[in-house]
This record gives C-alpha cells, structure tokens and sequence, in this order.
C-alpha cells in the first residue's frame, strides 16, 4: 500500500468515525459565546490600560489586578510576585515561574495564579498527585533552567504544549532540612495521589530539593 | 458571512472532531466554546481566512478550559437547547481513535486538518505556522503510528 492510498484509507476511517457522531450537538447558544467573547474583549482593555499608566509600579500592580479581574486572559503579560514565588506571564502565552527556595509555598496562591495565567495545575503541599501512565509531553511542557546557588527552582511553562485533558501536578514536601518538590503533567481524570514523599522522579518528570522554608508565603 | 451564521453552521461539526481528539463530551464543547469565543473576538481576522472552522478547531486543541468550567453551570441553565448526556462521548470506540488521542497535540493536529478537515498541505503549515515538509513529516509520523495501532491493537491499552 503506497502513502497516498493508506492516507486514504485513513481519512475515510476517520470520517467514518466522525459520522458516527450524527447525534452529538453543540449545546452552547450564541449568545453565550458572544457574552464570553465581550467579557475577554473587556479585561484586554482593562490590562492594556493598567499596563500603559502605571510603569513605575508595575509589579504591585499585576498582582493587585489579579484580584480585581478573577480570571486574566490566557496570554496577558505581567509578574506576580509572591515572597515564595515569581510567576513571568511572557506575550508568546508561555510563562516562567522561580520558586524561592527559601521560603514555604503556599499552594493554593500558586495553583489560582498559575490557572489564572492559562495554565491548569494541581499544586499541593504533603501530597503528590502522578497519573500512570504519565502523559509523555512533560519535557515539552516544562522546560528547567540552570540553578544557582542562591535561587530555587526555575522553569519555563509552556501551556499550548498541554495535550487536551492535561494539567501539571506539583507536589511540595517539607523535609527537615529541605523542601522537595515533584513535577508531573497529569491526565486530569484519571491519577492517584500520595502523602509520602517520593524517593525517585516520577515517571516522565522531575524531583528537586532545595533550601530550607523558614517563613510561610 | 456573519459570525452567527458561521457559528450556526460550523459549530457541530467542529465539536465532532474535537470530540474525537479529547474523547470526553464536556471537555470538548468547553474547547469548542472557546474556540469560537476567540473567533468572534478576532472576527475581522478569522472570517478571512481559508479555512475559519480549521481555525476553531485548531485554537480548540490548544486551549485552556478553566474558565469556561467556572462558567459550565450558568451557561447550561440559561441554553434552551436540550442537553446530551455527558457520557456519549464514551460511545466513540475503536483503536483509531484510541490511537488518535494517543498521539503528540502537533501530530494530532495534522492528522486533524490534513485528514478530517481535507486542508492542504500548504493551508495546514501556514495554519500552524510551520513549514509545509514539517506538516509531511508530522503526517507521515502520526500515520505510521495509526496504521501500526490499527495493526496491532493489544500492543497499547487505553488508559481512559
């Protein structure tokens, strides 16, 4: 069977496939998607005017409209800083995120920052939450930087790398001397969690120690 | 064409192909939604585009649902369409299909476009922002993995 023949043969069993779906119906109305469609179109114009009139304190800023707008557009750009945490929204709608490594995380602030930036994450502290098998895209998804001494960890995020049904797991441990985290990508229902602290990566993911935790958030 | 038009007929069609990717019939509409959602944000852009349904479909497989979540209670309430139960998305079998969602979102991709929404091989890469000899060798990769799936079914297990 040449290429051209079996990409046929694809297509029509595909589209058989696709067929088979004749019941299946977009229930949404329009006017829901419209009404969704104004609210974006509004907080775009709400970030852009913040972002043009207040340079100076930008910062302080992203953070406080954080709150004020709930849930920001997947690809808005600015910093929220946390004592435990850096979260860098980039125009490309990847993100970087530093953890301090000396400082608790407190999870739910990163997990409602990370979702708020486009990116679906199970955060928790004491428990680790893996799906077997793993997604094998974690690598795409998450890039690592270089450590250095003085920094926790440093990652890139990059959220259009997620397969569909996706989202990243951290799980934080609080060691006698250490924090420890595990990163994972998750199919979002079907994984299992843990309270012990990993002793190994889990599968197609990352296992880091770092620092100390000597203050909450 | 107007946005209403288009969305009314587009819409089911483009949930049928997301839904064969995600396997799952809420999380599909949810990606649907916001697929069309940022179509009439971008209206003047999309409408012109060759293929403006790839476009939804193709923003679909990338997004990020969360909101449309918080949002699912308040917009089934005020539909005055009649609702499908959540799990008919479970009676899509078959290793294709198994095999499809399987595959790497790029792969999937293609596959999508080039195959269930007949684009060429130029419309697909400009679509995708790659090159058209990388959208052939997405092809080409994802195809030899259906057609291996599709040959030895026992070979993997779905895992949801």
């Amino acid at each position: 069977m040449n290429d051209n023949s079996a990409l046929d043969t694809l297509r029509d069993s595909l589209s058989t496939a696709r067929d088979s779906l004749t019941e299946v119906h977009m229930t949404m109305p329009l006017a829901a998607i419209e009404r969704h469609g104004r609210t974006a179109r509004r907080r775009h114009k709400l970030i852009g005017v913040a972002g043009t009139g207040a340079v100076a304190a930008s910062a302080a800023l992203v953070v406080g409209l954080t709150g004020v707008t709930g849930s920001a557009p997947a690809h808005s750009t600015g910093t929220i800083r946390t004592a435990a945490f850096t979260l860098v929204s980039h125009a490309n709608g990847m993100a970087t995120l530093t953890i301090n490594r000396d400082v608790l995380l407190n999870a739910s602030t990163l997990q409602s920052d990370l979702k708020q930036d486009g990116i679906p994450a199970m955060v928790t502290v004491g428990s680790f939450c893996s799906s077997d098998p793993a997604p094998a895209d974690f690598f795409q998804v998450v890039s690592f930087q270089p450590r250095s001494r003085d920094n926790g960890p440093t990652m890139t995020i990059n959220p259009a790398a997620m397969p569909a049904g996706t989202e990243l797991s951290f799980g934080n441990f609080q060691l006698a001397n250490s924090q420890q985290t595990s990163f994972a990508l998750i199919n979002t229902g079907a994984y299992t969690c843990t309270s012990s602290a990993p002793t190994a990566p889990p599968p197609s993911g990352v296992m880091l120690s770092y620092g100390g935790g000597t203050s909450p958030r | 064409m107007e946005f209403a038009e288009f969305y009314e007929s587009t819409r089911d069609d483009c949930l049928r192909i997301v839904l064969l990717n995600v396997g799952d019939r809420q999380l599909a509409e949810d990606l649907v939604a916001e697929g069309f959602t940022r179509a009439w944000t971008s209206w003047r852009k999309v409408r012109d585009l060759q293929a403006p349904h790839a476009w939804v479909v193709r923003t679909a497989l990338n997004a990020n649902v969360s909101r449309w979540r918080r949002h699912r209670h308040e917009v089934v309430l005020g539909s005055h369409d009649i609702a499908v139960p959540a799990d008919q998305g479970a009676a899509i079998s078959g290793e294709l299909v198994a095999a499809l969602r399987r595959l790497p979102l790029r792969q999937r991709e293609v596959i999508t476009l080039r195959l269930l929404l007949d684009l060429d091989t130029e419309t697909t890469a400009k679509l995708l922002g790659i090159a058209p000899g990388t959208v052939s060798a997405h092809l080409h990769r994802a195809a030899e993995t259906l057609r291996s799936a599709i040959s030895h079914p026992d070979d993997q297990e779905i895992t949801k």
